[in-house]
């Protein structure tokens, strides 16, 4: 370069500095016309409502930080909940904020989509509704999700208007052989609660009711209060299935059946029980047919086809048959097929069997899931709207075009040119595509209403938040139509309220209030409905004495209903994208998995892809090996895998629905999720699978810890402590951790406080609601699956899964988070002091400081420090439910666990106020607060008397990797587990 | 040969007047623009606000209390600014028929916020605490300035320096994510 050009380019260079310079942009300030009453900047407000991402219907309260909602939690007034929220509830935050929600009404022209304006639309409703009407009768039909009875009664109310029938309720997880089941042994034809917090054993034949069956977070507490260790001992469970879902992983012992012999096993016992003399008090004919349905059915039958390991199903009957409290229970949310029929009715019988009074099963409180239609009659319904016989469809939030077989009808259905259809939906989904009107109305969020998940709980829904567009309320739109000038209310919220005051004898503003305060009406079941014993014996006896076909292929596929996506509906929120799968830890895809036998059989190795043939359709997915299936069987997740319903669903995964048949089976109405007839072929191509575990075992290391009962019982011997990795003592991070002898600095002088977390690994399930909950509080950034493969997730919180190298089906959980170690590895690393010990224990991150050399994640053994290669985005309006008191991580910056230093100074500012100490237990972050389980702890070791100081004295207690004299402030409890 | 090199010489100086002349106005030109740019005379004042309040009137010489028209700060951590409805307890009656009073009228009447220019901020990474401080009788002044001198808010640039120097004084958290980040 000579001088010229240097000058030239260093006078451009100079000028288009100084041009691109500018001041900084202007911040501005909104004012208000009116504040609302409870409305101070800077302070959160909590709205009592009600989850409405799947039929249980939790409470929830949610966090408004000046008009918009940042946090769901559980409401812990709530009977069904008791202030804990999974998974899918945190999530139902990127459901209002979806990038990909619909603003406006969308009309299907010739030439693709039309916006209309939201008075248009219910103009063109209304007119499609009243000559529809015109024509005869029963030509408005409507389909929709499970809704609360107000809204029912109002859409009946305009049906019958319009001259047509009561909606129709679908749900994919309609419990058919359930409903079959409970209708011929009890008369009935419902879903009812069980009392498993009182039960002393339980069986599981395949219900998987801490993921989606019946009511997931409630049975998730229920689960703990009767499985964890009480006075030196623990309860026993068993689950029985064909593969391992995450209630099988948490049961005591998993009992591997072949596919479609559960009913079997189920048959077997009772048989077990008969022999011994139980039953006695059931009619003399009950007992001759139960006698000869299940004389097929010895020990050795039941091994020989069910391949459950003898030794076990032993154990399993001495121990069953000798309980007190007993609870069996049915199948897997999807299993209606004979087997799954008759496994329902056999556990049924068991439960009568060896309880008379049937104390466990509460008829009083029962789930309003029951409402949804058999698969059966939604066939039907169709074939109706196929055949001509309707004009209208309304269809609210439903996705049957997704959920349903290919061979079902249903898209042509809906397609059918001589029909109207009517989404109500907020997304383009697979359903909505197939519409001609999409008319979004507000979300649960956003507005007022009521639902009842375990009747008699009547939860209220009050809107959380400003209104984002000027959607109207479904109700309202109904009024619209359905009335001309009679409309009983103004508008839904009236009706609503004039409803629920008739009903629950509300009589002023300030029991309304109340109400809608506590979040509903729980009226406690203050007198036991008693236990109604009429049995249907014709089809008990006909349902009975079939003999279930075994399956009649070598292979076998399961679709299996997903923790994270549900039915499918959760797969365009983010977050559920995100956090893998508890058990496979693969997120954003849908594995085929299958056991390794099986897989040396068809010569396929992990990651390769292949293409599944069934009868009614094929698909093709990326392999994941695994010993929690049994030999035979190929599982996949439900949810995933939508052609259309925006940005983070489509493209990602398989949907499994496409391969099951429509036909429902006959005594349960209901269609089997287990379908035989499959092939399985290698395509040749290979895909890399999204894991984030970095081995599925613990190579012989100390990180997830188990204890057996009988050696937990054992008096504790004094045990000579050394310097190793299996006699090194727990060394607290407090100044009583430090011994001259190891340590070479002295301790660190902490305030008042040392904040710590006690990890109880025996109660936790690995559900991830604290993953989740810990995502939407700290701002915690979506990197996607690409950035998975890299290894470049951001969780501060994941859940390890570790298997048993020596019984691959045995499985632990181990919540990994920061451990705030008082001997921190990264904290004498950083070169710019952005890691550092704070006063009250805490490893602070300083953002702002850290120049991102990254050697504090190289140094940190527990690898929890995320680094941000990336800018993160949340397009909009998903960047509304940032936390506002949460710094938002730029590129270039490490991050890691605070413990929610938000939620620590919150609490301080309110001791400071009311001047005293903070309380055991008032610091609560995210991931403590949401625990279904309560397996997590959080207080200060500094407090003698505070509940993590006294649980770390627990002879279960250690420190990962604590060996390494890091002295983590995270204490984890060893799981216990019962021998063989 | 001397008369050669003068004349070169000459030539040299009056072949380079142009490039002269250019260059030095060039450098004149940037340091105006810089200056008025940067630092524009004016600047001392505050920025302008869509409707021209006065805290010298309100605060100064009205003597309205801070905390009528900011309520928030003794509770929370922001101190809040007024909702329009608040200016009309007073301008119901008071100079009503002010043009900007009607204008603030206006705003009222068609439901619409007023975009103020945000003067005092704070980086996204600090989270300060206006309750804690209030609670400790640190007075407004003191980080603010004599708000009651000013026609406009003048900006007041917080770094970090300015909040330690306060906190070593007074003894106060030093702790960076207990004291200001999180």
């Amino acid at each position: 370069m000579n001088r010229r050009t240097f000058l030239k380019i260093s006078g451009m260079g100079s000028l288009s500095f100084a041009a691109g310079c500018s001041r900084e942009p202007e911040k501005t300030l909104f004012s208000m016309t009116h504040t609302p009453d409870d409305r101070v900047t800077g302070k959160a407000n909590w709205y009592a409502s009600t989850c409405r991402e799947c039929p249980a219907g939790c409470g929830i309260l949610a966090k408004n930080r000046e008009g918009r909602v940042v946090k769901i939690e559980g409401n812990p007034v709530h009977p069904i909940n008791k202030g804990k929220l999974c998974m899918r509830g945190q999530a139902a935050l990127q459901g209002v904020y979806n990038p990909d929600r619909l603003k406006t009404p969308l009309f299907k022209a010739k030439n693709g989509w039309q916006p209309l304006s939201f008075l248009k639309a219910k103009t063109i409703l209304k007119n499609k509704a009243d000559e529809a009407a015109q024509k005869g009768s029963n030509r408005v039909r409507m389909l929709t999700e499970t809704i609360g009875d107000s809204l029912m009664g109002l859409s009946s109310t305009v049906l019958k208007n319009l001259k047509s029938h009561t909606p129709m309720v679908y749900e994919p997880f309609a419990y058919e052989s359930l409903k079959a089941a409970n209708e011929t042994m009890f008369g009935v034809n419902g879903l009812i609660s069980y009392r498993m917090d009182k039960a002393d054993i339980l069986i599981s034949f395949g219900a998987d009711f801490l993921e989606t069956w019946l009511s997931p977070v409630e049975y998730a507490w229920k689960f703990k209060a009767m499985h964890s260790l009480k006075e030196g001992n623990k309860n026993l469970s068993f689950h029985i299935s064909s593969y391992q879902s995450l209630t099988g992983a948490n049961a005591d012992h998993w009992l591997a059946c072949h596919p479609g012999t559960e009913a079997m096993v189920a048959l077997g016992l009772v048989k077990e029980a008969l022999d011994i003399g139980k039953g006695n008090h059931l009619p003399r004919f009950f007992h001759e047919l139960l006698n000869k349905a299940t004389a097929p059915f010895t020990r050795k039958q039941v091994h020989q086809r069910s391949a459950i390991p003898p030794a076990l199903y032993e154990k399993l009957i001495v121990r069953l048959m000798g309980a007190r409290n007993p609870l069996v229970l049915g199948t897997a949310t999807g299993a209606s097929d004979l087997n799954g029929v008759q496994t329902n009715l056999a556990a049924n019988i068991l439960n009568l069997l060896l309880d008379p009074d049937l104390l466990l099963f509460d008829f009083h409180n029962r789930y309003s899931v029951e409402m949804a239609a058999k698969h059966h009659d939604i066939l039907k319904f169709f074939n109706t709207l196929n055949a001509g016989r309707a004009d209208l469809l309304l269809l609210n939030n439903v996705n049957p075009v997704f959920t349903l077989p290919s061979d079902s009808g249903v898209k042509e259905a809906l397609e059918n040119s001589d029909l109207f259809v009517v989404s109500f939906s907020n997304f383009m989904d697979e359903t909505s595509e197939t519409a001609d009107l999409i008319l979004p109305v507000q979300m649960p969020l956003e507005t007022w209403d009521e639902y009842g998940g375990l009747k008699p709980v009547v939860s209220t829904l009050q809107p959380a938040m400003g209104k984002l567009t000027n959607k109207p309320h479904l109700g309202d739109v109904l009024l619209y139509i359905g009335f001309e000038n009679d409309q009983p209310t103004d508008n839904y919220k009236a009706y609503l309220v004039s409803r629920l005051a008739k009903d629950h004898g509300i009589t002023n503003e300030a029991q309304w209030v109340q109400m809608l305060q506590h979040g509903g009406k729980f009226n406690p079941s203050v007198n036991p409905v008693k236990t109604p014993k009429q049995f249907h014996l014709k089809k008990l006896e006909s349902i009975l004495t079939q003999k279930s076909k075994p399956p009649k292929s070598d292979l076998v596929f399961a679709a299996a209903p997903s923790i994270r996506f549900f039915d499918g509906r959760g797969a365009n929120r983010p977050w559920l994208c995100e956090i893998p799968d508890p058990l496979s830890r693969i997120a954003w895809q849908t594995p085929a998995i299958i056991h390794p036998t099986t897989a040396r059989e068809n010569s396929i190795a992990q990651e390769d892809v292949i293409r599944i043939q069934a009868k009614s359709g094929a698909l093709e997915a990326p392999v994941y090996l695994t010993e929690l299936v049994t030999p035979g069987l190929v599982v996949m997740g439900i949810g995933q895998g939508h052609p259309s319903y925006g940005r983070y669903a489509e493209g990602a995964g398989s949907n499994p629905f496409k391969l099951l048949n429509a036909k429902p089976d006959p005594d349960s109405g209901g269609t089997s999720y287990t379908i035989d007839q499959v092939f399985i072929k290698k395509t040749g191509r290979t895909l890399r699978l999204a894991h984030t575990d970095g081995s599925r075992t613990q190579h012989g290391r100390t990180y997830a810890l188990s204890i057996t009962l009988v050696d937990l019982k054992q008096p504790k011997q004094p045990q000579k402590r050394g310097l190793t990795m299996d006699d090194f003592p727990v060394t607290l991070p407090l100044r009583e951790g430090y011994d001259p002898k190891r340590d070479f600095y002295s301790p660190h002088d902490h305030g008042n406080y040392r904040w710590g977390m006690v990890v109880d690994l025996d109660k936790c399930i690995g559900c991830g609601a604290c993953s989740v909950a810990c995502y939407a509080e700290n701002n915690i950034g979506i990197v996607g699956v690409d950035r998975i493969m890299d290894g470049r997730e951001m969780a501060w919180l994941s859940i390890e899964r570790f298997h048993d190298p020596d019984q691959m089906g045995n499985i632990t959980f181990l919540p990994m988070l920061c451990q705030h170690c008082d001997n921190a590895p990264c904290e004498p690393v950083c070169p710019v002091y952005a890691s550092h010990h704070s006063k009250e224990g805490l490893n602070n991150q300083i953002y702002n400081r850290c120049i991102g050399t990254r050697f504090c994640a190289q140094n940190c053994p527990y690898k929890v420090r995320r680094f941000n290669w990336f800018e993160w985005k949340w397009p909009e309006p998903m960047d509304l439910q940032l936390n506002p008191n949460v710094t938002v991580r730029s590129k270039g910056v490490m991050e890691k666990c605070s413990f929610c230093i938000q939620r620590i100074k919150t609490t301080h500012d309110i001791a400071k106020n009311e001047k005293r100490m903070i309380r055991d237990g008032e610091v609560k972050p995210a991931c403590v607060q949401t625990c279904p389980t309560d397996a997590l702890v959080f207080g200060s070791l500094k407090d003698k008397e505070s509940r993590v100081r006294k649980l770390v004295d627990d002879p279960r207690a250690y420190q990962v990797m604590g060996y390494l004299n890091t002295k983590p402030a995270v204490i984890y409890l060893k799981k216990v587990i019962h021998k063989a | 040969m001397g008369n050669i090199a003068a004349l070169k010489d000459k030539n040299v100086l009056t072949g380079n007047k142009k490039p002269l002349f250019l260059a030095s106005t060039l450098v004149v030109t940037v340091a105006v623009f810089m200056y008025y740019f940067y630092i524009p005379p004016g600047v001392d004042i505050g920025p302008e606000q869509p409707i021209p309040f006065s805290h010298r009137l309100h605060a100064g010489i009205k003597e309205v209390q801070c905390r009528f028209c900011h309520p928030y700060v003794s509770r929370s951590i922001s101190a809040g600014i007024p909702p329009v409805g608040k200016c009309l307890y007073c301008h119901n009656f008071i100079i009503t028929k002010h043009p900007q009073i009607v204008t603030v009228h206006r705003y009222f009447n068609n439901k619409t916020p007023i975009s103020w220019v945000k003067v005092n901020y704070l980086p996204e990474h600090v989270l300060f605490n206006h309750q804690r401080h209030i609670k400790k009788e640190i007075a407004c002044r003191q980080c603010h300035g004599a708000v009651e001198t000013m026609d406009r808010i003048k900006k007041k640039q917080f770094e970090m320096g300015f909040c330690v120097a306060c906190h070593r004084e007074k003894k106060a958290n030093l702790d960076c994510w207990l004291a200001c980040h999180s």
